[in-house]
């Protein structure tokens, strides 16, 4: 048998010297890994450290926030006055798609994808998540998608520029940008009726499942397994909890999308007859498919903001939880059923009786959970000793809107009203107050209440109350009016309307309402520049919060904690602060030998940028488009490459001491 | 493709080798079971016997196959109960929503004139 | 060097980072049952709404795909004496072990592609009907994991010759690629029952 040699040197020689072996070593490839102490521009390409990641995350997600929001702003100026003609039904059609992709799949989820990279290790007390190169991984395949969703606005703009045209070898690339709609139904997004955009949007949408399913594995396996000792599972902060949840519902809805664009790819690429009606095909069979996973995918949305708000309430009501352990049932009941209930997106398509009645009932059943909640945030303000910081005004924001979106979800969970309401403003209305009222103000809560701790400043002055006010009266501005819109009869993804029909009005207060809403956006990103400009030193605890992420220093250390924490109660660092003797969190002793820390790696950002030629040669190649085939292939033989070398790199590994360190 | 460092231990005890040992016992048993099974289900579609019969004789030898392989072969018996959960979960989603879909879907909410291929 | 701490540190690694990979696995294989659930539900699906539009019980040969049924089912019974070999930390059994289940993972493929070209020549081809997409897309996808399969364990073969493998690191990297080989198997058991030999009720 032989003897393991492993990339460090760390265990077999003295442990005294080993301070900043942050120097490149030699890997088991015998390639040198990434210095990471040289340039910074390195580093963060190569870091596997779940802060960086979810700094970028959350960098990449408030981008792709403006350009959705730039998008949904051209939409509500076309809609301002009947008969406009700012722009052309296709853009508009291209332009509503590439707002609802953009807006669920590269802002809000990468924006959740942030705050659990930032905050599971810190509140489980753990060094890292359980596979930090995979974490890496996640983001730049998400990156990678994202490019290969946007490259047909690229096009787009090369095209009115003159750069580009659709001749000779690209005379098959027409409709550059995806234009099916979000749920991309067939026979919509079939070769007939679309043309490459919808490829882009095929492949970006895969590569992005890449990276959600990457993730999610690897944050049930960080909270389950990583946890510091003491911290069991009833006694996690909520978010964690929450996060655990929809990792999980992740992970079982996503195949379904993928198997499901796997098909239509193969129907434009290959000819085959998964959705070609003339051929057998049932369209409908994608609308099951994509509900399977997109109602999943709507508390995939949601149940990490119900977990930001249940840390900020407790905060700033200076009370615990109140039914902690309810809540966090009530989380799980409601994304165990969030995968029976998925066909209430198709009541009007004839399910037959049973069926709807079914799913009718199930979808009202989901209220029982989500109203446990709200109340269960009533319960903790009540008799709170609360202080209205800006995260505290997000969260009550968001408990007021959300019920507001609940509500008119109510309304669609009845079958016969449904019928009314498919596919008409109101469900735009719905479904925006709980996006934007519920999910964004949260996450909006989340920002404030957290950047002190990812970047150690705090927020200045009292523009966030401005923000406030302006993105609440903008989104009821914007959305309330919606719902009589869509009473009166106005259908969604509507490129114009005539006058007479009554919608003028509402129509013309909606837009304002949105410039509104962009214009505390705006201030909101001002607001965040300057906190991080001239910002005060924060502090670790500067909120007097109660969870274990504030017991470290603010920007936590690239170890996290310098000693393993022993966790003594749920809301450890409050029980720390104010609980009895036996009950404050004590830390485990390392004998001297250090934290352990993985190295830097240039393989899973290698690894993923395969994932751009793979995703534009297929979509290329559909279009006709020469030696696109051979693209494509080049990109699986990076990404290949990089998962290879990947695993022959092996971990690697360092030790820090933090407390010479410090000293 | 761990990314946590570790390090050879000392060669663990001779109790783990005689469990390993019964294991091999099991394993031989239940690769001659499966290949059993296999040629009985062979047989049987040809045999004369009632369909609903038959096809639940299929459904349950093939049962019994999938929940042997995973029990023994994956060592799922052996292993955490966390694991079987990881697992069961995912697997009672998948076939809870796909035979809901099956019997949502039916021949009479299709327009067979709108079929040209047959 | 190694003082009784430090042992006790890279113990907690060790068995911590193996519980990790294999727990890491088995939620891929409970994901994996969702795209394996997609694949084979369109399928039936497509049977059953259309039990008319085609006839397979002319193409399908039984006998065959009763033996690659049966191959892969030896193969699995090999994965799993071999990840029991690497426990007990016999390399040489473990090496004769794999070889036998890439062996028999490759004639698996042949058959698969032998079957794949005899149904096109027959003029069943992705773009001929329902049955053909779904059929050709679903056993494709499935063959796509075997190979890969295929690829993994060669891959291992030859990393058990650098000498870098052994009892202690290696058994749980081999016990996943076995998870992984077995959740192949009892796919295709699923799709031998509920594709091939419901046809020939």
């Amino acid at each position: 048998m032989s003897q393991t040699e492993t990339a460090t040197p760390a265990p077999k020689t003295s442990h005294a010297h080993q301070l900043h072996v942050l120097k490149p070593e030699r890997s088991r490839l015998g390639l040198m890994r990434p210095d990471h102490s040289k340039s910074v521009f390195i580093d963060w390409l190569t870091t596997v450290d779940h802060k960086k990641i979810g700094i970028m995350y959350g960098a990449i997600a408030l981008f792709f926030l403006f350009i959705g929001g730039i998008e949904a702003l051209i939409i509500r100026t076309q809609l301002i006055v009947p008969e406009n003609n700012l722009i052309s039904a296709e853009r508009y059609n291209q332009l509503f798609t590439m707002h609802g992709t953009t807006m669920i799949f590269l802002a809000v989820m990468p924006l959740n994808s942030a705050f659990f990279n930032f905050l599971i290790p810190l509140q489980i007390g753990a060094r890292d998540v359980a596979f930090p190169r995979i974490n890496a991984l996640s983001l730049w395949s998400f990156v990678a998608g994202a490019l290969v969703i946007n490259f047909g606005w690229l096009l787009e703009a090369l095209q009115m520029m003159g750069l580009f045209a659709a001749s000779g070898p690209t005379a098959g690339m027409t409709d550059l940008a995806p234009s099916g709609g979000w749920f991309g139904y067939a026979p919509l997004s079939s070769k007939e009726y679309s043309g490459v955009g919808t490829d882009f949007w095929i492949m970006g949408l895969q590569i992005l499942g890449v990276a959600s399913l990457t993730a999610s594995m690897n944050f049930i396996v960080t909270i389950l397994n990583m946890r510091a000792p003491g911290m069991k599972m009833m006694r996690m902060p909520v978010f964690t909890w929450m996060s655990l949840v929809v990792a999980f519902l992740i992970i079982f809805a996503f195949p379904a999308i993928t198997i499901a664009l796997g098909q239509l790819m193969f129907d434009r690429t290959f000819g085959t007859n998964f959705f070609n009606v003339a051929g057998g095909g049932q369209p409908i069979l994608w609308q099951h498919l994509f509900w399977i996973f997109g109602h999943p995918e709507v508390y995939i949305l949601v149940l990490p903001a119900m977990g930001i708000i249940s840390e900020v309430l407790p905060t700033f009501s200076k009370k615990p939880l109140f039914g902690y352990s309810i809540v966090i049932f009530s989380g799980a009941v409601i994304g165990f059923l969030g995968f029976a209930v998925w066909s209430h997106h198709m009541f009007t398509t004839g399910l037959g009786k049973v069926a709807t009645a079914a799913f009718s009932l199930l979808t009202m059943a989901i209220a029982v959970p989500t109203g446990v909640k709200i109340f269960n945030w009533v319960g903790t303000i009540w008799g709170g000793r609360i202080r209205f910081t800006a995260p505290m005004i997000f969260s009550l924001g968001f408990v007021w809107m959300f019920m507001m979106g609940g509500f008119s979800g109510i309304m669609h969970a009845a079958a016969p009203a449904d019928a009314q309401q498919q596919d008409s403003y109101f469900v735009i209305a719905h479904f925006h107050y709980v996006i934007m009222g519920g999910i964004f103000l949260a996450l909006v809560s989340g920002i404030y209440y957290w950047v002190p701790k990812v970047f150690g400043k705090m927020w200045t002055g009292s523009l966030s109350t401005w923000v406030a006010v302006l993105i609440v009266v903008g989104l009821n501005v914007t959305f309330f009016p919606m719902h009589f819109l869509g009473l009166l009869g106005m259908p969604r993804r509507t490129h114009t309307y005539l006058e007479g029909f009554g919608w003028s009005t509402y129509n013309l207060v909606c837009t304002i309402g949105s410039y509104i809403l962009a214009i505390g956006i705006l201030l909101l990103l001002v607001d965040l520049i300057r906190c991080l400009r001239s910002g005060e030193p924060a502090g670790d605890d500067p909120w007097d919060a109660r969870t274990l992420e504030w017991a470290t220093t603010s920007p936590p250390q690239v170890y996290n904690f310098a000693k393993t924490p022993i966790i003594p109660a749920r809301d450890a660092l409050w029980s720390h602060k104010h609980g009895p003797e036996g009950k404050k969190i004590t830390y485990e002793d390392d004998h001297g030998h250090g934290i352990h820390m993985p190295s830097n790696s240039w393989m899973p950002l290698i690894a993923s940028i395969g994932f751009v030629p793979l995703g534009l040669g297929m979509t290329l190649k559909q279009a006709g488009v020469p030696y696109m085939g051979s693209l494509a292939i080049f990109g699986l033989f990076v990404i290949t490459l990089g998962l290879a070398l990947w695993a022959i790199e092996g971990p690697g590994g360092f030790h820090l001491h933090p407390e010479e360190d410090e000293a | 493709m761990s990314d946590v460092h570790y390090a050879p231990l000392p060669v663990s005890t001779k109790s783990h080798k005689d469990s390993e040992t019964d294991k091999y016992h099991t394993f031989v048993n239940l690769a001659l079971c499966l290949a059993a099974i296999t040629g009985v289900e062979l047989v049987l579609v040809y045999l004369p016997f009632n369909a609903t019969f038959i096809f639940t004789v299929l459904l349950t030898l093939s049962l019994f196959k999938f929940v042997a392989v995973i029990a023994w072969f994956m060592h799922l018996l052996y292993d955490k109960l966390l694991l079987t959960l990881a697992f069961g979960t995912g697997m009672a989603i998948a076939t809870g929503t796909f035979v809901a879909l099956g019997s949502l879907i039916s021949r009479s909410n299709v327009d067979l004139d709108a079929i040209t291929a047959f | 060097m190694s003082d009784t701490a430090t042992a006790h540190h890279d113990d907690g690694h060790l068995s911590l980072n193996n519980d990790n990979k294999k727990l890491l696995m088995w939620l891929f294989l409970g994901s994996d049952c969702m795209f394996f659930g997609t694949l084979i539900s369109t399928h039936l699906i497509y049977r059953k709404i259309y039990p008319e539009s085609f006839d397979p019980t002319s193409l399908f040969s039984l006998e065959l795909t009763s033996f690659s049924t049966f191959i892969l089912l030896m193969s699995s019974f090999l994965m799993a004496l071999a990840v029991s070999a690497m426990h007990k930390g016999e390399l040489k059994s473990f090496r004769r072990n794999v070889l036998g289940v890439i062996f028999f993972g490759l004639i698996f493929l042949g058959c698969q592609v032998y079957e794949f070209a005899h149904f096109v020549h027959e003029g069943l081809t992705l773009s001929t009907n329902t049955f053909g997409s779904t059929f050709y897309m679903m056993t494709g996808t499935h063959g796509v994991h075997v190979a890969i399969g295929v690829f993994w364990l060669i891959c291992m073969y030859f990393y058990s010759h650098t000498g870098k493998m052994d009892a202690h690191e290696s058994a749980v990297d081999v016990e996943i690629a076995g998870l992984y080989w077995h959740f192949v198997d009892i796919v295709w058991i699923v799709i031998f029952t509920a594709v091939y030999l419901i046809e020939f009720i």
